[in-house]
This record gives structure tokens, sequence and C-alpha cells, in this order.
């Protein structure tokens, strides 16, 4: 049993995989494997299941006691639902795009926007009726809300966000 | 004096301070330090000039005074409040209108934190004009540096806990900020929540970093802090 000290034996030894060496594979990576799913197990576990949040869908109306050229505000779902002088619907939400302020409701507008505009008291930002952006740090418009029809009542979704072609309902 | 010499012979003060007795050499001083627990995160000497009140205004020990301050009046107002809508705000108005003394803790435990966010500042506005942040010491201004960032998250934290508007939206506001980081924003702004939108879960786990995790890191931090100006050689 003295082939160990053979030179090229001993650099081959150095390669080879002993019991040791292998053991210590074995251990690290199942500590590895531990700790990897733990961290996981321990995010799962951060991420709530069930929300205590309000839910998405709401009913307004009936729509024959919304006037016309009306503006319907939903302080619980953040919502604001239009009606036009010419009779269609639309849903804008009243979250500031910009850092979720609550945007209000001005039926006095300014200058160029008579017929009322939508400001945040946060950080100045202001929005057309129809929630395009006209001042402010706001990025992008406020969403836009799918809405239906149901048992003469307006059925809004506060989960599908439309774009400006789809927000209109015509009755 | 005889009796006093008297309890420093026996058992139990030798088990506590275990220096040889009569202390006379520097060597025996700085013994004492060393083989304490609790005061061998000083300097074994400390020179005139560096404890000059004109040098560091006493900014950093100012600081760690108000940490202690908030803890002190944080775990006696944790007796009085529980993290639950509605409980949160209508406890905290029974601190103010109720509890005695209680608006005196509620209002000791806000100032210090307004002014310890002011100290941890100027702190580090000092460290930075008196280039105290050089080589050796850049380890512990990198420590300084975290531990601003863990005196602003404990403001925000406690800034939810008495749940009234002003918390509400600037709670909003934060966690959108938060939603800004790039592709995993969302989800971190979703677990900082615990929803979409700040709400019974939001409360708890705010209470919870607030109480818990934040100041024991900003302990752990602030015990690295002090041992480290030790080791860097004292302060200049």
């Amino acid at each position: 049993m003295n082939k160990d000290n053979h030179p090229n034996q001993e650099r081959h030894q150095l390669n080879k995989l002993n019991r040791r060496k292998f053991f210590t594979t074995i251990g690290n990576g199942a500590s590895g494997l531990v700790l990897l799913g733990s961290l996981g197990v321990t995010l799962e576990y951060l991420t709530p299941n069930v929300l205590l949040e309000i839910p998405k869908v709401f009913k307004v109306g009936p729509i024959d006691n919304i006037q016309l050229d009306s503006v319907i505000y939903n302080p619980e779902h953040r919502v604001f639902v239009m009606r036009e002088k010419e009779g269609y619907f639309y849903a804008i939400s009243s979250v500031c795009t910009h850092l979720g302020c609550n945007t209000n409701w001005n039926p006095a507008g300014d200058a160029n926007y008579p017929e009322g505009i939508i400001t945040c008291p946060c950080h100045g930002s202001k929005f057309t009726k129809k929630g395009e952006v006209i001042d402010g740090p706001a990025p992008r418009p406020l969403d836009k809300f799918k809405l239906y029809i149901e048992d003469n009542k307006l059925v809004v979704n506060t989960d599908e966000i439309v774009d400006e072609d789809e927000m209109y309902l015509k009755v | 004096m005889q009796i006093f010499r008297k309890i420093q012979m026996t058992k139990i003060w030798r088990s506590i301070f275990r220096t040889d007795l009569p202390i006379k050499t520097n060597l025996d001083r700085s013994l004492v330090i060393f083989n304490s627990l609790t005061l061998h995160i000083q300097p074994v000497k400390v020179r005139e000039r560096a404890i000059k009140f004109t040098y560091t205004f006493y900014l950093g020990m100012i600081s760690f005074f108000l940490f202690v301050i908030l803890t002190v009046t944080g775990i006696l107002l944790m007796l009085y409040y529980q993290p639950a809508i509605p409980h949160a705000y209508e406890n905290m108005k029974d601190l103010q209108f109720v509890v005695s003394n209680g608006s005196f803790l509620r209002n000791m435990h806000r100032w210090s934190a307004h002014l310890m966010v002011i100290t941890v500042f100027l702190h580090m506005l000092r460290v930075f004009f008196s280039g105290a942040y050089k080589p050796p010491r850049e380890f512990n201004w990198v420590i300084g540096v975290l531990l601003l960032i863990l005196t602003l998250l404990l403001g925000y934290t406690g800034y939810l806990l008495p749940y009234d508007q002003l918390s509400y939206w600037a709670v909003t506001v934060g966690a959108n900020i938060v939603g800004y980081i790039p592709l995993i924003g969302k989800e971190i702004r979703f677990l900082l929540l615990g929803g979409n939108q700040i709400g019974e879960y939001t409360l708890i786990r705010f209470y919870v970093l607030h109480c818990v995790i934040l100041p024991l890191f900003l302990t752990l931090l602030v015990a690295l802090h002090f041992w480290r100006i030790r080791k860097d050689g004292g302060l200049n």
C-alpha cells in the first residue's frame, strides 16, 4: 500500500473525490438548500393569501337616477363615475398616478378647462375631466375602468383598467 | 471608604469586576477596561483634545442618549397601544387625554425622534467637515450611513402608528416611492404593506419593524460603531 508516494498518483489524489470531500460537498450543499428553502418559505409566509380589502367590483345607480353632466365620487373604491351631457358614462380612478394621493374633483375648473378639472392636493398634479395630465409631476393619466350595465345599474370593476377607446359606455 | 474597600474585596464584587486591586499603574487601568464586557467598547485612554466640546459637539453621544430615551419611552408607550384598526388611533388619543402622564411620554417620544434625526444628521456633517471619514475610519463612516438610514426608517415606520390621516397619506406616498424601484418595486411595496393598500396588515408590519427589527439592527450597529471608534484610534 505504498502507491500514495508516487508523485503522479499524489497529484491525481488531489483532484479525486475522496470520502472527506464527498461528505463536505454533500453537507454544504444540503445546508445551502435548506437556507434557500427557508428564505423562500419565509418570503411566502410574508405574502398574505387573504387580503382584508374591499371588493374590486361595485355598483352605481340605477342609471336613470344619474343626471346628465354629473360626477359621482365613491370614496371607498376611490373612483369617479362621470356622466356626460350626451349621456354616456365613464369611470376613472381618483388615485393620483404620482404617489397615490387622493385627487379631488373641482367643478369650477380653470381658464383653459371650464368643464372642471381633477387636482391632487399632495404635489399639485392636475388632470382633465377625462383623466389626462395637464400639469404637475404625475407621469401618466389616471386609470380608467371598464363599465358594464347590470339590472339597470352601472357596474365598475377596478381590476379592469382599459384604454381611452374602451372607457365609454354609451346608453 | 473602609466599607467600600470591604465590599470591593467580597466574592460577589470580585466575580463581577475581575481586575486585581489596588489599581496603581496604567496597565492596571487598561486591564479594567479590557476585562469588562461593558467597558471594553470604550477606548483605554482618550486624549483631552479629542473630547473637547468644540471638536465633536457631542453629537454622536447626544444621538445615542436620544435613542435611549426613545427606547425607554417607546417601551412604556407599547403598554397602552394595540396595533389594530380602530384601536391604534383610539389608544393614541387615550395616551394623550386619559392615561396619566401619557401625553408627556408620547411627546417625549415624538420630540426625541425629531431631535434624533437632526442630531444624527448634524453628527454626519461634523464628521464630514472635520474629515473624520477618511482612512482608517472609512468603515465606520459606512456604518454611520447605515445608522442614518435606520434612524430615518424608524421615523418612517413610527409615523404610521398613530393611524390618523397624516400617517395614512404619508405612508401611502412613501410606499408608492418604494414602488418606483425598478423590477422589484411593486413586490417590495406589496410585502411592506401586506396588501395593495394600507390596512391591518400594514399596521402590524410597521409596528413589528418599528419596535423589534429596526431597533435590534440599530443597537447592533451602534455597538459596532462605538467599538470601531476605539479600534480606529479614537477621535483623531
